[in-house]
């Protein structure tokens, strides 16, 4: 694969190549319009999966032992909708995604808890071609740098093949027809972009590719990991208001993985917010965004530069996050740079405490809750 | 004080594909910016902007036009004699993770430049350790930890502190940060743009900032100049916190209007511009080098080129025959 000098930084997720992809057998197509499906594992298959993630903890090896990259994870994501996950470097969230296909590489293991996929059961239990069979008919995925993780040397419309070869699709012709019915949806002349090499195609141009190569399938769950890094303001809200559309006109349920709590709030419907490897606050995007109850997160929407307003008002977080050794191993994770740290945080973690459709794991949100609930009786 | 006239700058594609194919980076850019202020360059990839910044910190050759730096022509000098001016202009760039030596220290980054500073100053060897302590106190970095630590062993935000403390080695009058926060945690970066703005305050050195995200831009300084460049041309130029609340080109409110809003927070524009396509550079164009992409023009826009200007009375200088200002920027949601 290749890697530019400047993304030699790059973590596991990372560097896995291009969109894992993504359906069976062509003969499929026909069906799908029909609204039936092949086999009984695609039965229940007639609209967008949901998801429910339990208890999920995933580990990796180090010298010093097993550490926790995500532990105890909860998270639905409700069919057809778009649920984004905001994280910094460190938070868990691309290992949080890799587990949706059960693709936790080594030296990382899937601790526990399950991932359970409409129609495809827990895909933590799944091995070998089973799981690839699953990965091929339900979850479409494109990774992080998906913008240089084509093939230098082949044209794009040569992966496709190969793509559509690795999945047994015997109609070629139709998965050729269908890259293009994506490129052109996406504004792109789809005969050029299939003749061109990588170098030959911008690098929002790469991203709608690799998000053709997640759909072509006919993946009804797709799993975006940072769509959008590296590219432009505008760049970016063109493929934002493509993935939303896209997501709408194929009923898809989606997910999007991101640092950036802008994406998000641009165009998921559910948000959840990671900090060394847990959810911390998750609920209704413009509920939480208008009135964040978890510290982390009104420190993050603090921090972001915005274009009105006094700059004073804005302001960075004290400290740094934690990495995969500095995560405490008991109390709160976030403590270190919280304003609101109580005694109880250093010893005990923060119980996920919904309030309707919103989720805060936070004592002292929970202590204050308390009060004013005390007081109203 | 540096400035720059009509500066221009072409790359010719090599290779058996694209040999031949001409690239114009920089279509004749006016800029000055004087000692101790602040500049922003802001466009979309491809704008030219960081070519602009690697002639302005002498990295990169210019076709025509003259970098002046404190009154004196660059083009008047030898290569060798331009030297100590450029080393007056450090480059702070993107990536703070391939910026620093991973097999030095920090103690050694910051000592090999310190110390060839010292030999040619007749200074001592104890001016080379206070002084690598002073400068890494000055960046918010705790000496005693950095100091003996690999690049590795720091987060992206110490490491870009460590880069610019490493650039203010040779007391630098300006500092090109070149999207110098864009792969920093988020929660971090306004950290790292409250410093730049505070060396501008502490040391009197000015900060060109070049980012396609306007936002960021306020935060090196209020009383900063805006240039927003396409396609190797500035086509807004004026005080960052006028431009962010009356833009008049088309092109500069498509960059505010492509912001994400918080929603819930905030409430959108109610005029977002979305430029057709995407910036082509394979296309020649006669009049308006936007034109092609936007909403609004006209006959006159496709034939004839508009020139950087007050036209309209506007308090900023811009390049369209139509300058309208126009409601594109997210207001915060009045607290109820």
């Amino acid at each position: 694969m290749f890697v530019p000098a400047e993304k030699v930084s790059m973590t596991l997720g990372e560097r896995l190549s291009a969109a894992v992809g993504v359906r069976g057998d062509r003969s499929v197509e026909a069906a799908r319009n029909t609204g039936a499906a092949e086999g009984t594992r695609d039965a229940r298959r007639s609209g967008p999966p949901g998801v429910r993630i339990r208890d999920l903890s995933v580990v990796y090896r180090t010298a010093a032992g097993e550490l926790p990259a995500v532990s105890g994870i909860d998270l639905d994501l409700p069919p057809g909708t778009i649920t984004g996950v905001v994280g910094e470097s460190g938070s868990g969230k691309s290992t949080l995604a890799l587990s949706l296909l059960n693709a936790v590489q080594p030296p990382g293991r899937i601790r526990s808890g399950s991932v359970e996929i409409d129609g495809l059961g827990d895909v933590t239990r799944l091995r070998g071609e089973n799981l690839r069979k699953a990965r091929g008919r339900h979850i479409g995925y494109v990774f992080q740098a998906a913008q240089n993780s084509l093939n230098p040397l082949k044209t794009v419309g040569k992966q496709l093949l190969d793509l559509g070869r690795s999945h047994e699709i015997r109609d070629l012709r139709g998965l050729v027809r269908d890259a293009k019915d994506l490129l052109g949806r996406m504004g792109m002349d789809g005969a050029r972009v299939l003749d061109s090499h990588q170098h030959e195609l911008s690098g929002g141009m790469r991203q709608r590719v690799g998000i053709m190569f997640a759909l072509v399938l006919n993946a009804h769950l797709v799993v975006l990991d940072e769509p959008t890094t590296a590219l432009d303001m505008i760049t970016q809200a063109t493929i934002l208001r493509i993935v939303r559309e896209v997501h709408e006109e194929r009923g898809l349920t989606t997910f999007i993985i991101t640092h950036d709590l802008g994406v998000v709030a641009e165009i998921a419907d559910r948000l959840a917010i990671m900090y060394g490897g847990r959810v911390v606050e998750q609920g209704p995007t413009t509920e939480v965004l208008g009135a964040p109850r978890h510290p982390y997160t009104q420190g993050l929407i603090r921090a972001i530069p915005r274009l009105v307003g006094d700059l004073g008002e804005a302001r960075a977080l004290p400290g740094r996050p934690p990495t995969l050794g500095t995560v405490p191993s008991r109390g709160c994770v976030f403590r270190e740079r919280c304003d609101l740290r109580m005694d109880v945080c250093e010893t005990e973690e923060p119980p996920a405490v919904p309030y309707g459709e919103w989720i805060v794991a936070c004592h002292a949100v929970a202590a204050r809750d308390a009060e004013t609930r005390e007081e109203k009786e | 004080m540096i400035t720059g006239q009509h500066i221009t700058k072409t790359f010719r594609q090599r290779g058996s594909v694209l040999a031949g194919r001409e690239v114009k980076a920089l279509r004749g850019v006016d800029f000055a910016i004087p000692k101790g202020g602040a500049a922003s360059f802001i466009g979309e990839s491809g704008c030219g902007k960081t070519t602009l910044g690697r002639i302005i910190a002498g990295l990169e050759s210019h076709d025509s036009g003259e970098i002046i730096i404190d009154g004196t022509p660059m083009s008047s000098l030898r290569p060798r004699q331009r030297e100590p001016y450029f080393r007056r202009i450090q480059l702070i760039h993107q990536d703070p993770y391939s910026a620093l030596n991973p097999t030095r220290t920090v103690h050694q980054t910051l000592d090999a430049p310190l110390s060839l500073r010292a030999g040619q100053t007749g200074r001592s060897r104890s001016w080379v350790d206070g002084r690598a302590r002073e400068l890494l106190e000055l960046v918010g970095l705790d000496p005693g930890y950095v100091l003996p630590r690999y690049p590795h062993q720091l987060s992206g935000g110490m490491r870009q502190r460590v880069v610019i403390a490493r650039a203010l080695t040779v007391d630098p009058e300006m500092l090109v940060a070149d999207e110098a926060v864009s792969m920093i945690d988020v929660s971090l970066r306004l950290g790292i743009l409250a410093l730049l703005k505070d060396l501008r305050e502490s040391l009197g050195v000015s900060v060109l900032f070049i980012t396609h995200d306007v936002a960021t831009a306020r935060y090196i300084g209020d009383d900063g100049e805006l240039y927003v460049i396409y396609r190797g041309q500035v086509v807004e130029r004026g005080h960052v916190e006028t431009i962010i609340s009356d833009p008049v080109h088309p092109y500069t409110q498509s960059l505010l209007s492509a912001i994400p809003v918080l929603h819930g927070l905030e409430r959108p524009g109610e005029q977002r511009v979305t430029p057709a396509g995407a910036l082509d550079e394979s296309r020649h164009d006669a009049g308006c080098l936007f034109a092609r992409r936007c909403p609004f023009s006209t006959g006159r826009c496709e034939s004839e080129q508009p020139v950087l200007g007050h036209g309209g009375d506007t308090p900023q200088e811009h390049a369209c025959f139509h300058p309208t200002p126009r409601d594109v920027v997210a207001m915060p949601i009045g607290r109820s």
